[in-house]
């Protein structure tokens, strides 16, 4: 099944089209890494899915309901949630408020100013469980704006993935981290997006063709191949454009 | 459990407190300084609702305390004409109702931004009014205001609410309902999400909030106890002016929450007091007592950005750590130079604007006409600044070592 569909998106900025044409399908389930050079519209692609920008042109659906040009929030409530490339999180508050605010919508809660916090011991406990999961819980009374960085993205994570989801879209999830802790959150990543759809832009070719079972070349606001990693890394077109390049430099 | 206990021991002596302090000090003086008090606790505690806990700063909050007082005065009125029927304890709830119905109206369209949009649109919402409240004089007043009277209406169990004191215990008690109620907001989901939105607007949408309508909830529960507090003012002083919702009144409850420490649920509290004093305290004493408010919310900003309780709660660590006795004596060695600083100065100030011939100030008799005084005061001035500068390495670096933290020791919690 279908669970994300863009048909023919475009955006432009002023004169500048950073989205040329974009069609792509997204199964249930699926793994997928979008990848392509810098200033490709990577990140502009996943602005546009999740609500952040709106769509110039085309139509964006999840889960068959017609989702673009809605807002944030109203995307994320349908069950899609997303990390940010540069860390996102509420920094003066600590690192257990971050992750339960991150779970209070979908557990239900909404806009309620009757029940205290405190007493919902689902919750915290569904918090702790999080943090567990994240290896933060000897943290979590720390303001997140303290926390290391590879911790700061693992909060980051946490916050994603808390609502539980069922297509998570992770923005560079290792950027800036060093080899091994690129591996233990690859191995995080596996494991909380088990049974769910995962849809990733990276720039780490390892943990690309690691966790990802189908890769999106992104070039210039256009996707030029979009298969299996096998097939990717011997398509020619792809070479040329992209991982030809990251081959001579590394 | 442990913690809720705690807690409970907190609220308990704060109502304690509420209750006793005419016990202790109970001149006319003192009685009414302590109704201010009451009515500047929930005002800024209301505001901080907005800035500490919501991020909206807003230069006109006084709109919904004076909404709210108006109204109140106009049901006191009507109490008085037998118009409505029932005791003016209920007139905070009053006050609150009419401010949470200028809220609901307000905040439709000024909650869509925080930051510049927010703060502009606030301002203009109070010149608005301000300037309204000159047009729609049968309302408003016009520049006399309105005034009512607080003894009619039923008895509440035989108080009739003629003296300010029966007022205070009234105000007390609502202070303490609107206190406890504000706080357990802030432990709420819309309580929580209004930190998050103020800390990052733009995740908290991509977790299911829309940041608009969780500021719309802060911004509609802060008029409603701006609302309360404004009826507390009715109450109190049984006339309100246009002067009670200009924009004088609205700097006036930034200052508190600012001085007292936005990020601290008890800061209003303690801003509240500090200016309530200043205000009815150094009035007595200094005309320019408006000067040293001045200075002092610009030190604050400068070198105590989390204001008063802000400053309180750096010493939690040291607390914890049993460290605090090895800070007492650089606090001293710092602390007497700098206060003997800022009293020279005062000193000087004091000197160059009074229109006598001689000024008493702190014991000692001053010469306005008199260079040598002028020198005098300069010199030790300059002397306790040059004292209080020298101290500051040591006082550096005994605030280090009692934070340092213990390399192989087992890290603390904070709770």
């Amino acid at each position: 099944m279908t669970v994300l569909a863009l048909n023919n998106v475009t955006k432009n900025f002023g004169e500048t089209k950073i989205i040329r044409s974009v069609t792509l399908n997204i199964e249930q389930g699926e793994k997928h890494a979008i990848i392509g050079p810098n200033g490709a519209g990577k990140s502009t692609l996943f602005h546009l899915i999740s609500g952040l920008y709106n769509v110039t042109s085309g139509s964006i659906h999840f889960k068959e309901q017609n989702i673009q040009n809605k807002r944030p929030y109203e995307i994320n409530r349908l069950g899609l949630a997303r990390s940010f490339q540069v860390t996102n999180i509420f920094a003066r508050m600590n690192v257990f408020e971050n992750i339960r605010c991150a779970l209070l919508w979908s557990s239900g809660y909404r806009y309620s100013f009757w029940n205290f916090l405190g007493r919902q011991k689902e919750l915290n406990e569904k918090t702790i469980q999080v943090l567990e999961q994240i290896g933060l819980k000897d943290k979590m009374l720390i303001p997140a704006g303290e926390l290391a960085y590879a911790q700061q993205r693992a909060l980051e994570l946490g916050i994603t993935i808390a609502s539980g989801a069922e297509v998570i879209m992770l923005d560079e999830p290792v950027a800036g981290m060093s080899h091994s802790e690129a591996q233990n959150t690859v191995e995080l990543i596996r494991r909380i997006t088990e049974g769910k759809t995962l849809i990733m832009v990276e720039h780490d070719m390892n943990v690309v063709f690691d966790v990802a079972d189908r890769i999106s070349v992104l070039v210039y606001g256009e996707i030029i191949a979009s298969d299996a990693p096998e097939k990717i890394r011997v398509n020619a077109q792809v070479k040329e454009a992209y991982l030809g390049e990251a081959a001579t430099n590394a | 459990m442990m913690i809720f206990l705690k807690k409970s021991i907190v609220w308990v002596g704060y109502l304690i407190v509420l209750l006793i302090l005419p016990q202790f000090f109970d001149s006319v003086l003192a009685v009414s300084i302590f109704n201010q008090m009451a009515i500047a606790i929930v005002f800024a505690l209301s505001y901080n609702m907005l800035l500490g806990q919501g991020g909206m700063l807003s230069f006109g909050h006084a709109v919904y305390f004076g909404l709210g007082g108006f109204l109140a005065v106009h049901a006191l009125i009507m109490i008085e004409s037998e118009t409505i029927y029932f005791s003016i304890i209920w007139i905070p709830l009053v006050g609150g109702l009419f401010g949470l119905l200028a809220a609901l109206f307000i905040g439709t369209f000024s909650t869509h931004k925080a930051g510049t949009v927010f703060a502009m649109i606030s301002l203009g919402i109070g010149e608005l009014l301000a300037a309204s409240s000159l047009i729609f004089v049968s309302f408003f007043g016009g520049e006399a205001g309105v005034s009512g009277d607080r003894t009619f209406g039923p008895s509440f169990f035989g108080v009739e609410f003629f003296q300010d004191i029966e007022i205070y215990y009234l105000g007390a008690v609502w202070v303490f309902i609107a206190t406890l109620f504000m706080y357990l907001f802030t432990q709420t989901p819309a309580g929580k999400m209004a930190n998050a939105v103020r800390d990052n607007p733009e995740r908290a949408e991509f977790i299911g909030y829309s940041a608009k309508q969780v500021r719309y909830i802060s911004f509609c529960a802060s008029g409603l106890f701006a609302g309360v507090a404004g009826g507390l003012f009715a109450l109190n002083y049984e006339f309100i002016t246009e002067e009670n919702l200009n924009a004088a009144t609205s700097g006036r409850v930034l200052l508190m929450a600012y001085i007292g420490g936005l990020g601290y649920f008890i800061g209003p509290i303690l801003g509240a007091v500090i200016l309530t004093l200043m205000n009815s305290l150094l009035s007595n004493y200094s005309d320019l007592w408006m000067l040293y408010l001045g200075i002092m919310f610009l030190l604050t900003v400068l070198f105590l950005p989390r204001g008063f309780a802000g400053f309180i709660m750096m010493h939690q660590l040291a607390w914890v750590r049993h460290t605090m006795k090895s800070l007492v004596v650089p606090y001293l060695l710092t602390g007497l130079p700098a206060l003997l600083f800022i009293l020279t100065c005062i000193g000087l100030i004091e000197l160059s604007h009074t229109g006598e011939t001689e000024l008493n100030y702190l014991g000692f008799s001053l010469d306005p006409t008199a260079a040598i005084d002028f020198v005098l005061l300069g010199m030790i001035a300059g002397s306790s600044l040059l004292l209080t500068k020298k101290s500051l390495p040591q006082l550096r670096k005994a605030w280090e070592s009692a934070n340092e933290i213990p390399e192989d020791a087992p890290s603390e919690k904070l709770e």
